[in-house]
């Protein structure tokens, strides 16, 4: 009656899941970022398709609606944002500086030369070092979307492209991998994957669902205040709100930046940083308690070992997947291991 | 051509396999008198496995996911550490239907005594089913709690009857 010694050993499972995905990410590192955000996505839309469901339509009709919605939005926001990234990407290559930024070049001079001139900022030069710094972002920006255009366009196609039939198979798919489990472990198997399946839905869903909101007021709030590009410092802070910590502060920084440099006036980065701070503490006592429906709390060294090694890897992608990427593997852990104490493996 | 749209669309066509499964299913009190496209949705979330003679389907004490219908084989209800044979099931019977609504650890091990091709059912893919299909969902778990209840008022008279002849039993012992 005892089959085990035909079957794969349990110990042997979690290693041979850590080399595949080494060698996953390793050898196929250029492509494993587009599969996780098309995983990721796909994770966070499929509800949207079971309720299309309930509603009397097809898996497959579910699934085009969704994808047809998110093209609009891709088109819609392609047409309106494009041609602002080009235009602020110019404005910032050309150097042009307003007699306020440049006020406020020298007010920031000045305020280092007086309380920071024993750090060495005696003889600094702020004006020559920005204009450098965004001539260099400037070009950078425009060769990376002229250079990468064509790995821009193809992730354009794939990401949807796998999309669709993550969304639309994606339970067959799940079926088909828990089919191919040996007999001993496939009820383990099918727990560990309904417990990870809630428990991961929620965190990820919950995260997205923050970020919009986050960023949604943000922008909201950048544009009250009548800073410049309030529109991509609110995505980027909702984006930024992502990142546990660190997330906050660097949502906020470029934002205080740009609203000192366009209004000439140092002042001008108080109001920006209180309207953060309030909107800070408004995600976290309103918008968390209902959007996130689970967290995964992770320790913040964990936090940061991730957002490098997400950084190393992928680039500021990586960063903004590497929380939740980490907070996928936790949950694996920690539900692997609670669920394997059930069973009677020997 | 109707392999293409089978693919890009998602439909297949009904195999020799679906169709035991579907012969399979319509005996089961759970799924008798569901329409072809009730079954055929059932059918999609079925997991088919097979076994070995000896080989054990699910084990007492481990939790309990879901339901298993045996398509063609026998199977072994045993309770342990023992294993007593407590009774035989062969193609058409089902066991595990209350990890259904409850995730409870199993009461008895069962194993299949010949080569066994079984069909899982599972907690989370009716929760699942509810979510996108609440009308079918609801019936499923209707009947399931209807079987347990029935099995529910059988072991209630097992129980009364057996308290009577102990009762009986007593008062032949010690007469008043």
């Amino acid at each position: 009656m005892n089959n085990s010694s035909l079957r794969p050993r349990a110990e042997v499972a979690p290693l041979l899941i850590a080399v595949v995905l080494a060698v996953f990410l390793l050898f196929v590192g250029g492509a494993a970022h587009i599969v996780i955000l098309s995983l990721l996505l796909s994770y966070i839309l499929d509800p949207v398709a079971t309720v299309l469901e309930a509603r009397g339509m097809s898996r497959t009709l579910a699934t085009v609606i969704i994808m047809l919605g998110l093209g609009s939005l891709i088109v819609v926001g392609s047409v309106v944002l494009i041609p602002a990234i080009f235009e602020h990407l110019q404005t910032l290559q050309s150097g042009s500086t307003t007699a306020q930024a440049a006020a406020a070049i020298n007010d920031l001079e000045r305020f280092a030369r007086d309380k920071f001139s024993f750090l060495g900022f005696g003889d600094i030069n702020l004006g020559e070092r920005i204009g450098e710094l965004r001539q260099q972002v400037g070009e950078r920006a425009i060769a990376f979307l002229f250079s990468d255009a064509a790995s821009l366009i193809i992730n354009a196609v794939t990401i949807p492209f796998m999309m669709f039939f993550f969304i639309k198979d994606g339970r067959e798919m799940k079926k088909r991998v828990v089919s191919m489990v040996p007999n001993r472990y496939f009820e383990f198997t099918l727990d560990l994957l309904s417990k990870m399946d809630m428990q991961l839905g929620n965190y990820l869903r919950g995260q997205f669902l923050d970020a919009v909101i986050f960023g949604a007021m943000a922008v909201v709030a950048l544009w009250i205040l009548g800073v410049n590009y309030f529109v991509f410092l609110g995505v980027f802070a909702g984006l930024a709100n992502l990142i546990p910590y660190v997330g906050a502060i660097a949502g906020v920084v470029p934002a205080a930046l740009v609203a000192v440099l366009g209004s000439g006036n140092l002042s001008a980065a108080v109001p920006v940083i209180i309207a953060y701070v309030v909107l800070k503490m408004l995600d976290d006592f309103v918008v968390q308690p209902f959007a996130v429906a689970s967290s995964v709390h992770m320790h913040p060294v964990l936090v940061l070992i991730a957002i490098m090694v997400g950084g190393e890897l992928f680039g500021i992608l990586g960063m903004l997947l590497a929380v939740p990427v980490a907070g996928f593997f936790k949950v694996v852990l920690q539900e692997g291991v609670s669920t394997y104490r059930k069973y009677r493996f020997t | 051509m109707t392999d293409f749209r089978a693919r890009v669309f998602g439909y297949k066509r009904a195999s020799q396999a679906n169709a035991n499964a579907f012969a399979v299913l319509e005996k089961i009190p759970i799924f008798q008198d569901l329409s072809r496209r009730e079954l055929a949705s059932i059918e999609r979330i079925l997991h088919r496995r097979e076994y070995v003679p000896d080989e054990v389907i699910i084990r007492q004490d481990e939790p309990g996911l879901g339901m298993y219908i045996i398509e063609a084989g026998k199977a072994a209800v045993l309770s342990e550490p023992d294993k007593v044979r407590l009774s035989d099931l062969t193609d058409g019977d089902f066991f595990g239907e209350v990890s259904l609504l409850a995730e409870s650890p199993r009461s008895a091990t069962v194993a299949a005594t010949t080569h066994c091709r079984v069909l899982g059912f599972f907690q989370s893919d009716l929760f699942s089913l509810i979510e996108r299909d609440p009308r079918l969902g609801v019936k499923i778990v209707v009947r399931v709690a209807k079987i347990i209840g029935d099995r529910l008022r059988k072991a209630n008279q097992q129980l009364l009857s057996v308290s009577d002849e102990l009762r009986r039993t007593r008062q032949g012992t010690h007469p008043a």
